[in-house]
């Protein structure tokens, strides 16, 4: 009898431990849910608005004209070049010394001390403000040749680019298993070949994914340039001189009082969001799939 | 005592006495220590024989140093700073971890598989081709003509011969085994060393490739770690059991298995621990 009265006793506090478990994982799934619905709407709000606002300023002359004096037709055609230029050689400077760094950090120094305050850095760097990156560029370059030239814009966003190649080479070469390393080692093979056929090969997805992200994340930079290529009302491919590029447009454009270069500012501002958008879903289908 | 089933198939047959492996041994190691970076000493003074084309198995509980000990024959361990083996591993009569013997050397006569297949991200066809390359200069009828010979040999050919451009990864893992093993052929090794090879497969993969072994055993020197007695009883004419770093026992595996002179290997391979 006492026995059965207390397995009931039980049956019952289980169902009401059972209960509040139900009624807490519900309060945490509405929790989620509603955090998920405000961050996509923030965005969806923001992609509608340009969409909106910079859909009816997109034409051909876009690409073609340049940027205009306030009151007369043009397009973004020397920002689109500048961009392409400037963000061009910026990942070109930082990809083979990313890559060459992050090789360094797996293959090389693994376990050193040195390579494990380059690793600190580098991770400071990722997220140093790029506008500390500009000044810098601004100081050492820019001031004493005395004019703003492409060549520092494309450095510093070099200098923003390179921190995420690095770290993104070092981790996707960390997720090649020693084991396939080994085996080629007990061939005979010399470390430069290993690193070259064996790693290189099985991070190569990886890489290139953070090559890409690298070039999403440098393409919308504006401080940076602002105190590097500046800008240029002309269109122009001498990396010497000043340079437009679209976020700088953007950013000139928008604060004007013109009514004709706000709207090129938002139909530049719909190209760079979706130009990045796009880079981020090809990252996506290059990225390796999670295995096992 | 004695399980049955450990027997060899040849019990009824008189002890058939192979060869004495110290004679005129493939690989000999004399006194020879092993250290992690730790300071652990992994192998204390380890003796052993290994006769030229046999198969030798080292069997031990996990931990015994087994698997050390073969990495040690390759000196596949160098690529780990802080680990050092002292002693001598004599291959062919000459001291393999003295500085002055080539390790691309040692590895080309050397060659090894590991537990877990490890093909590379290339296509099977390269996976062959990548060690030849890196001795000899074939052109391409010869290396095509050598690539096929180690497939053939690893027992492989005839399934992957119609996709040789496909990645070695798309092969099932028994597959991948035995690309592997060809992989380690085609660069005409004369040593070859097992580690666990058949852990990670199934049991129709294993007999393959413990068949494989059995037929290999006729052109190269084997060397297999396995934790499976079976299989030592099955594919390997020599056994060595390790116990904590140390060489327990060696003998032809028939004696090992059903005659054991040490009270710890009867214990192991009966299965009362380990």
């Amino acid at each position: 009898m006492a026995n059965s009265a207390s397995a009931t006793a039980s049956v019952r506090s289980s169902n009401a431990i059972v209960r509040s478990r139900l009624r807490k994982n519900a309060i945490i799934r509405a929790l989620s849910i509603a955090a998920t619905v405000a961050g996509l709407s923030l965005l969806a709000w923001i992609l509608g608005d340009l969409l909106f606002k910079g859909f009816s300023t997109l034409s051909v002359s876009l690409f073609t004209m340049d940027t205009p004096p306030p009151g007369s037709a043009g397009g973004l055609a020397n920002a689109i070049i500048g961009s392409l230029l400037i963000t061009g050689i910026g990942i070109l400077i930082a990809t083979p010394i990313g890559i060459l760094a992050g090789t360094f950090l797996i293959e090389y120094g693994r376990g050193s001390t040195l390579a494990e305050v380059i690793r600190f850095v580098n991770d400071m760097l990722v997220s140093a403000p790029s506008i500390i990156i500009g000044l810098f560029v601004y100081q050492v370059i820019v001031a004493p040749m005395h004019h703003f030239s492409a060549w520092a814009g494309a450095i510093a966003l070099g200098i923003i680019a390179l921190p995420i190649i690095v770290r993104t080479t070092q981790d996707m070469l960390q997720l090649v298993p020693d084991a396939l390393r080994e085996a080629a080692y007990a061939l005979g093979a010399p470390k430069w070949r290993v690193i070259v056929v064996v790693s290189y090969r099985a991070a190569f997805q990886g890489m290139l994914t953070g090559v890409l992200l690298a070039i999403a994340r440098i393409s919308g930079e504006t401080a940076p340039l602002l105190f590097t290529a500046l800008s240029n009302p002309g269109r122009t491919t001498d990396m010497s001189s000043p340079m437009a590029s679209l976020p700088v447009v953007i950013y000139n454009f928008a604060g004007s009082p013109y009514a004709d270069w706000q709207n090129l500012a938002w139909a530049g501002a719909l190209l760079i969001t979706f130009s990045v958008l796009t880079l981020n879903i090809i990252a996506r289908s290059f990225a390796p799939k999670t295995r096992n | 005592m004695s399980e049955p089933h450990l027997t060899l198939q040849t019990a009824s047959a008189p002890p058939q006495i192979l060869v004495d492996p110290a004679a005129n041994p493939k690989i000999a190691v004399r006194g020879l220590d092993f250290f992690y970076q730790t300071g652990h000493r992994a192998l204390k003074d380890i003796n052993l024989s290994v006769a030229e084309r046999y198969v030798t198995a080292f069997i031990g509980p996990s931990g015994c140093g087994k698997s050390t000990l073969l990495r040690v024959l390759n000196r596949i361990y160098d690529l780990y700073p802080g680990q050092r083996a002292t002693g001598q591993v004599l291959l062919d009569g000459e001291d393999i971890l003295s500085p002055r013997y080539d390790v691309t050397q040692l590895r080309a006569k050397v060659g090894m598989v590991f537990q877990k297949p490890t093909p590379f991200p290339l296509t099977i066809w390269d996976n062959i081709a990548f060690g030849v390359n890196l001795y000899e200069k074939l052109s391409k009828p010869d290396l095509d003509a050598r690539i096929e010979w180690a497939l053939r040999k690893a027992a492989i050919w005839e399934e992957v011969k119609d996709k040789l451009k496909r990645n070695g990864a798309s092969l099932s893992g028994g597959q991948q085994q035995r690309l592997c093993i060809a992989r380690a052929i085609a660069v005409k090794p004369e040593v070859i060393l097992m580690d666990e090879p058949c852990s990670a497969l199934d049991p129709i993969s294993t007999a393959r490739v413990e068949e494989l072994i059995l037929e290999l055993a006729n052109d190269y020197t084997i060397v297999l770690v396995t934790h499976n007695m079976q299989q030592a009883v099955r594919t390997a004419d020599f056994t060595t059991f390790m116990y904590l770093g140390e060489i327990i026992e060696f003998g032809q595996t028939e004696q090992i298995f059903s005659n054991p002179k040490e009270q710890r290997t009867q214990d192991y391979v009966t299965g009362r621990f380990g």
